[in-house]
């Protein structure tokens, strides 16, 4: 099986910062990896490199096998991104959003029947797609951004810090749906700091620091004890 | 797909309060200033009618008189007004639009309104004209300064890119959407001002109109589709909206306001024109040197190898008059052309501003298709004063080949019938087009290259970050 999201040698310096230093993983439909580690770790940095908004300094990335800086449409065709700021058109209604977003991604219309299921299964409160954005809260925001990757019928899902900001049961409710995505074979690579919902969550983690990739583990091997004791260990050193 | 992006874009624009009010305020102006255009244009247009009417009327019934009375008495000739000019009233209440032709004299224009307005007229006319040139770009900016960089600020655009939106496509739907506002707006207010034209004009002339009317309204889709790319140009390039926003009202006050004051000001340093005052001194000076009676009647006399005045075939006066008038041409022609060509070099100078305001070029063509600019003007004079110059011939050669009596010779109402009204058709609009051509190629280029522009700075410099 390829692999859904690829990284190769991938680096990146700004000036004489080296933010991702050769970094190599692989990310298969089904499987969640997190990317652990502290602001500055180079997570977003690989997420940006992903979504090809800043150029490779080294290295490439892949997504579905093709390379992201020569097939900068066509990768994108199989992506949802997820950004930490969830960031919708505020005048526009939920459902408004959510059809322009889909509309774009698909290249023609997507029926509304089937968008509205999207939001039902999103578990959109019933309604709320016809308010105005504005008056949304940010796990809400973030369901309709999950409803524009399910219209999307998107291979793999970039998320950055998804759940901060989110208060627990809403934070609960997107780890459900991520992992129902990737239980229908989506792969999805998530950058996070919290160390319990890359547990329950992810089937691997990867730890970062300063732009390197220290470790990955399978989460099934490990408790959550164990977990943040690692992690701590390659922070202090 | 650009059509899909067009259509959010304008859904926005109806959402946001600024932009209804901004549009409404604007399409109001738009509307208030056809209102007066075309009240204007009605009055002024059957004062003409009244006016020419009169005069050919007292020209035919002065009753007997001397001919030579007669030219003196002279008549106005009005220039007529296009339809059009309700939409722009260009250069005409600075030039005049009536002139009295009389004998010896190439009158100045008369019926100056900008000779009897106050300070506050320098703001310029509320006319339709003005609210295109100058309020419609201003509304543009506002409409699309935020395109990019507003989204980009508000983290919409990651996430619109992440879409796998090709960059051009969507500068083309932002254009696209722009349009679609300002197409609200206008469309109503040109369906007023065509309803207005149609009112304005008398019978089958609105069909005569609609070349002009076209090539107007497509040099105006030219000057907005400048600022639409303009403006997307910068909010794709600015680091933030603010910063595009400030960038672009710079330019538009460059445009509408500092532009055309500099070149106005250069136009008058660079060919200076002499003051009202030393032209008529210099006109006056001009025409008592040059023509010796003493020496004319000389040459008369050879002419017709006769010695005495008596002898002649010809009353002397006629021949008189008429070789006085023909040195008077001579003067006036040169003269006249001077300042005129002073004037059409000032003319040259300011649409060379084209290069760097559309505002000088689009002002230049909406004049001239609206038949004020000066060169319809000149071209009016010219017609006026060749008319004048044969009706003052019918006179004199009257009174040179009048019978030698004692008596007075009187013309009469079949003398005066022998001239006939004063008739002039305005320049075709290929002629108008030829004189245009340059600030007309200026326009498309700025359309054209602020396209290019838009989408160069959409495709190569928008970034997500």
């Amino acid at each position: 099986m390829i692999p859904m999201l690829q990284a190769k040698d991938l680096t990146k310096s700004f000036g004489s910062h080296t933010a991702l230093h050769s970094l190599n993983l692989e990310v298969k439909p089904g499987e969640i990896f997190c990317l652990l580690g502290a602001n500055g770790a180079g997570k977003t940095t690989t997420i940006n490199l992903f979504l090809n908004f800043i150029e490779p300094s080294g290295g490439q990335a892949f997504i579905n096998g093709q390379d992201v800086v020569t097939h900068p449409l066509e990768t994108k065709k199989h992506i949802a991104y997820i950004p930490e700021q969830v960031s919708l058109y505020r005048n526009l209604t939920g459902y408004e959003n959510l059809e322009y977003f889909a509309t774009l991604a698909n290249g023609a219309a997507v029926e509304k029947s089937l968008l509205i299921s999207y939001l039902r299964s999103v578990d959109l409160p019933s309604g709320a797609e016809d308010r105005k954005v504005s008056t949304y809260s940010k796990g809400m925001r973030q369901k309709i951004v999950i409803a524009i990757a399910m219209a999307k019928q998107a291979k793999a899902l970039l998320l950055d810090e998804p759940t901060s900001g989110l208060d627990p049961k809403a934070s609960n409710e997107f780890s459900q749906l991520i992992r129902k995505m990737a239980g229908q074979g989506t792969a999805v690579l998530m950058a996070t700091h919290d160390l319990f919902r890359a547990k329950e969550d992810g089937s691997r983690i990867g730890i970062m620091r300063q732009g390197k990739l220290r470790q990955v583990l399978n989460t099934d091997e490990f408790g959550h004890a164990d977990l943040e004791r690692i992690y701590l260990e390659h922070m202090h050193d | 797909m650009i059509l899909h992006i067009a259509r959010k874009e304008m859904l926005e624009m109806r959402r946001d309060g600024r932009f209804q009010i901004a549009s409404a305020i604007v399409l109001t102006l738009l509307c208030v200033s056809l209102a007066i255009g075309w009240q204007q244009y009605m009055a002024i247009s059957r004062q003409h009618e009244l006016a020419r009417a009169e005069t050919r009327n007292q020209w035919l019934t002065q009753g007997q008189k001397n001919p030579h009375s007669a030219a003196h008495y002279g008549v106005y000739a009005f220039k007529p007004r296009s339809p059009l000019s309700l939409v722009d009233r260009g250069a005409d209440n600075y030039t005049g639009v009536a002139v009295w032709l009389e004998a010896h004299k190439q009158n100045e224009f008369k019926y100056k309104p900008a000779r009897d307005a106050n300070t506050l007229a320098r703001f310029g006319d509320l006319t339709a004209s003005s609210v295109m040139q100058l309020l419609i770009p201003l509304l543009i900016i506002l409409m699309s300064f935020s395109a990019f960089a507003g989204e980009r600020e508000q983290g919409t655009l990651r996430l619109l890119l992440s879409m796998g939106v090709a960059k051009d496509k969507l500068a083309l739907g932002k254009a696209l959407g722009v349009a679609g506002g300002l197409g609200v707006l206008l469309v109503p207010a040109a369906l007023i001002g065509s309803a207005a034209l149609i009112l304005a004009s008398e019978t089958g002339s609105f069909a005569a109109n609609l070349p002009r009317l076209s090539w107007m309204a497509t040099s105006y889709v030219m000057y907005f589709a400048a600022f639409i790319g303009i403006s997307l140009a910068v909010s794709a390039v600015a680091k933030s909206a603010r910063l595009a926003l400030v960038c672009l009202l710079g330019f538009w006050i460059f445009n509408g306001l500092a532009a055309p004051r500099l070149f106005s000001d250069l136009s008058r340093a660079v060919y200076r024109t002499p003051s009202s005052f030393a032209f008529s001194q210099r006109m006056e000076a001009e025409l008592k040197t040059g023509f010796d009676e003493v020496e004319f009647k000389k040459s008369v006399l050879a002419r017709y190898k006769v010695s005495k005045l008596e002898d002649l075939p010809l009353n002397y006066a006629g021949l008189s008059l008429k070789a006085g008038e023909d040195h008077g041409n001579e003067v006036f022609d040169k003269l006249y052309a001077e300042l005129w060509d002073i004037f059409e070099a000032q003319n040259r100078l300011q649409q060379q501003g084209g290069i760097v305001a559309p505002l000088m070029a689009i002002r230049s063509v909406s004049m001239g298709l609206s038949g004020t600019d000066f060169a319809q003007f000149r071209d009016f004079s010219v017609t006026a004063e060749k008319y004048r110059r044969a009706f003052i011939d019918v006179m004199n050669t009257d009174i040179a080949n009048a019978p030698k009596t004692e008596a007075p010779h009187l013309g009469d109402k079949n003398l005066w019938a022998k001239v006939p009204a004063f008739e002039y058709t305005s320049p075709s609009v290929g002629t108008v087009l030829s004189q245009q051509a340059w600030s007309l190629g200026l326009l498309s280029i700025w359309a054209l290259a602020a396209s290019i522009a838009a989408g160069w700075a959409a495709t190569q410099r928008l970034k997500a970050e």
